[in-house]
């Protein structure tokens, strides 16, 4: 299964992506989720391992941490890593779904210094969470703005020809989506998705996975046991040789 | 909750509790009932009149190359493209971690090009080593059970039907020994094909494989009598061709799979104890349903004294079973025990309070089985894509009341003993074969299947009495990120409390098996044939209908079969009406 240019399917995503959060010390049901939100990038037409290695790596090299405090402020609510590291979206994307589905949208919700931006809108997507802007400017100065509208369409708009998946580390601003004031930048590239037409692409045709998929693998390898002699014989009971 | 969750008759004061229902040694008593989803399958096919041919037979004289068969219903065509192979005995394994088999399959979404039978030519003989695309539905292989398959084409090829105690002793002329669907190694996800008429009841395209595997293990058999026996060979009489129905071993894969689907198993298990809910609510009886019942228990008698296997623990419980249905039917027919306002509460009362759990569960199938009209309905309520959710605006108050009310049975295990925590279930690197360790014994306890429900109740339940009720899920989520999966487990079983094993699955007690006959029972399963505490082998599809049987007026009377003869009794839930 360690291959490039794999297509594979939405059960092999959540059934890979789970096993990799786990892999990299994020908790079974924070990797749950995480798979869920890859899930959803997949059903979109994305490489799900494009936008979702980073937030491993991360993890993985303790560059990012799955720490996580949230404090009200003037304007609204602000989630960030209480460490002296960046915030891990893998953490982010379920704290942030949380957070709305308990407060609700009363004023904008910002999260700080977020390793991969896409893997907290997938999660909102993921849960059905409509209505909302969520917008950041990433490392490379790119400015995006994606409007989750309703459970038909969502929207990018972007400021440059830059894929969204590969953006990263920037603060994030979740705020309501305004149906009169739809992008504050200038001459984006606006791109819509249609929820149902993308998802019905990607059964009909699988989820192509690129150059990064070995690496994602590798995470996933770390919750497989070394088989040995004995357990080969004896683990899954039925015999190693059954004729009759 | 999701319109797609079933609601529980609470009116019913017949409904047996989740309590009751959902215990290890009870779900390891299983037998199939006339909701199980090859039955479900089989009545379907009948009434919409599918269309079964072979389209494609090319092997050489040993049977081995090509063969492909397809099935029209209403609205598309499927195709089962299989490739057989000569290969040495000693390689022949039921295990994940096989490496080649007698043959090998796919289900195809349509009528496959050559092209796409090249491709699958390619990939299909390797099994898990291939790779699939969105067009194959399913993907399975089956080795022969060499002496009944061999015994079966030198007799028929010389005019002569086959030994029928050996087919009675074996049942199938070949064994599946894994059936993927659902997204595995790319074939096509469930949500494909999840909202087709006949797919929604749940693993029907496995089934249907299933259901196709058998017809060609039949028909392969006969066209190699035919190749060696020439003019002289027959086929199969029709009551044995009946008969055959194709083996399955099955392991531990099928564990997880119950444990990760909460939503989907409580619709299962709520359809049959509704069922049987409506039955036992019954005052008066449907006219004839009783006298069906009564000969349905002399059936039911044959077919367990053809239910010999070596396991020592099931040889003595089917030893226990055949005595206890002959004490049932002496019950029985002292007519004051069940001529009177509800009978079927009364019987099965009666069992419940005299016989084993085995007994128990088979009777639960009878006296379902007569009352088609009346819960056949129940079949179309019986899959789910709900994906319980996390939901952070719980209180946690609501949380602990929940722990406390359906977690009773987790929250009060010791698990400071050993025993308590003897086992673990993980993922060999090898072929990604599922297995059960032994803590101290096997490597691999860091890296265990989140499948320990009760142990992780058991320490949410501990961390919660600690923490004050005003502070949100979500907060306490943010605290204790070990908790999410357990949680949302939690939030699941209080809107669907037929949703949980309420059994420790680490108990160095704990049997695997019993998850697998609950399971496996729900599919239609017969035969049980234990071979350890971890996998099985069973009958599929035994009784059943042929393609050319499927518009016959008794398709449906098929349960419990026994060899060598159709039903013995008159059939009530359609036209046949006959008795044989």
């Amino acid at each position: 299964m360690s291959k490039n240019g794999l297509t594979i399917s939405l059960n092999e995503v959540l059934f890979y992506f789970t096993r990799a959060g786990f892999g990299v010390n994020a908790s079974i049901g924070v990797s749950e989720d995480f798979a869920r939100s890859n899930i959803w990038i997949a059903q979109n037409g994305f490489d799900p391992s494009e936008c979702s290695l980073l937030a491993l790596d991360n993890l993985d090299s303790q560059t990012s941490s799955l720490s996580i405090q949230f404090e009200k402020t003037g304007d609204g609510s602000h989630l960030f890593c209480p460490e002296d590291k960046v915030l891990s979206a893998i953490e982010a994307s379920v704290s942030c779904v949380d957070w709305l589905e308990f407060n609700g949208l009363d004023g904008d919700l910002k999260l700080t210094n977020v390793d991969s931006p896409l893997l907290v809108v997938s999660a909102l997507g993921a849960n059905q969470c409509t209505g909302i802007q969520v917008s950041w400017t990433d490392k490379s100065n790119n400015h995006y703005e994606v409007n989750l509208k309703d459970d038909i369409e969502w929207e990018i708009i972007s400021s440059s020809e830059a894929p969204i998946e590969l953006s990263n580390y920037a603060d994030i601003h979740i705020s309501a989506f305004d149906v009169n004031n739809k992008t504050s930048i200038s001459n984006g590239k606006l791109k819509t998705l249609n929820i149902a037409e993308e998802r019905l692409k990607t059964l009909n045709n699988g989820v192509n996975v690129g150059d990064k998929w070995p690496e994602i693998y590798e995470y996933f390898s770390r919750c497989l046991v070394k088989s040995s002699a004995e357990s080969r014989a004896s683990g899954a009971g039925a015999g190693l040789v059954d004729t009759d | 909750m999701s319109s797609e969750t079933v609601l529980i008759e609470n009116e019913s004061d017949f409904m047996r509790s989740p309590e009751t229902v959902m215990r290890l040694d009870r779900m390891g008593s299983s037998f199939p009932t006339r909701l199980s989803f090859m039955r479900t399958l089989i009545r379907r096919m009948s009434r919409e009149n599918w269309k079964f041919e072979r389209t494609r037979r090319e092997v050489d004289k040993d049977g081995y190359g090509l063969s492909v068969y397809s099935v029209t219903t209403p609205n598309r065509t499927y195709s089962l493209v299989g490739f057989t192979q000569e290969i040495p005995a000693d390689m022949r394994t039921d295990r994940v971690i096989a490496e080649v088999w007698d043959a090998t399959f796919n289900l195809f979404d349509g009528v496959p090009t050559q092209e796409d039978i090249d491709y699958l030519a390619q990939n299909t003989p390797k099994q898990e080593g291939g790779r699939y695309r969105p067009s194959e539905l399913a993907l399975a292989r089956a080795n022969k059970s060499l002496r009944v398959f061999k015994n079966a084409v030198d007799s028929l090829s010389k005019g002569q039907q086959p030994d029928l105690d050996l087919l009675t002793s074996v049942g199938y002329l070949m064994r599946t020994s894994a059936v993927y669907g659902s997204g595995k190694f790319g074939c096509a996800d469930r949500a494909k094909i999840a909202d087709r008429e006949e797919c929604k009841a749940p693993f029907q395209i496995e089934l249907l494989t299933v259901y196709l595997i058998r017809w060609f293990t039949i028909d392969s058999v006969e066209e190699l009598a035919k190749e060696k026996g020439g003019k002289k060979a027959v086929k199969f009489d029709q009551t044995t061709r009946q008969f055959i129905g194709v083996g399955n071993a099955t392991g531990l894969g099928m564990a997880p799979f119950l444990l990760k689907h909460p939503a989907l198993i409580h619709n299962w298990v709520v359809a049959k104890e509704t069922a049987l809910a409506r039955v036992r609510s019954i005052e008066t009886p449907i006219v004839g349903t009783l006298e069906v019942f009564l000969k349905s228990l002399l059936q039911v008698s044959q077919h367990v004294d053809e239910w010999n296997v070596a396991d020592e623990v099931q040889s003595a419980r089917i030893s226990r079973l055949t005595d206890e249905i002959q004490a049932l039917r002496m019950w029985c027919e002292n007519e004051s025990n069940i001529y009177r306002p509800y009978p079927w509460n009364g019987i099965y009362q009666y069992v419940e309070d005299n016989f084993s759990l085995e007994c128990q569960e088979m009777i639960v199938s009878l006296i379902i089985e007569p009352h088609g009209t009346l819960v056949d309905d129940l079949a179309d309520t019986m899959s789910s894509t709900v994906i319980p959710k996390f939901q952070a605006d719980m209180t946690l108050s609501h949380l602990k009341e929940v722990v406390a009310d359906a977690y009773k049975w987790a929250t009060t295990i010791d698990f400071s003993l050993e025993e308590s925590q003897h086992h673990f279930w993980y993922y060999s690197e090898d072929k990604l074969e599922p297995r059960f360790g032994s803590k101290g014994v096997d490597d691999g306890v860091d890296q265990e299947m989140p499948l320990a429900i009760g142990r992780d109740v058991h320490d949410l339940n501990e961390v919660l009495q600690g923490i004050d009720d005003d502070m949100s899920i979500g907060e306490f989520a943010m605290m204790h990120p070990q908790f999410r999966h357990i949680i949302r487990r939690v939030q699941n079983t209080f809107e669907r409390p037929y949703s949980e094993v309420q059994d420790n699955l680490l108990s160095e007690s704990m049997r695997p098996l019993d998850l697998l006959r609950f399971k496996l029972a729900f599919f239609g399963a017969s035969k049980f044939d234990p071979k350890s505490d971890l996998w099985t082998r069973i009958s599929m599809y035994q009784g059943a209908p042929m393609p050319d049987q499927l518009s016959e007026p008794n398709h449906d009377c098929w349960s419990f079969p026994i060899a060598g003869k159709p039903q013995s009794y008159p059939c009530i839930n359609c036209t046949c009406r006959k008795t044989v």
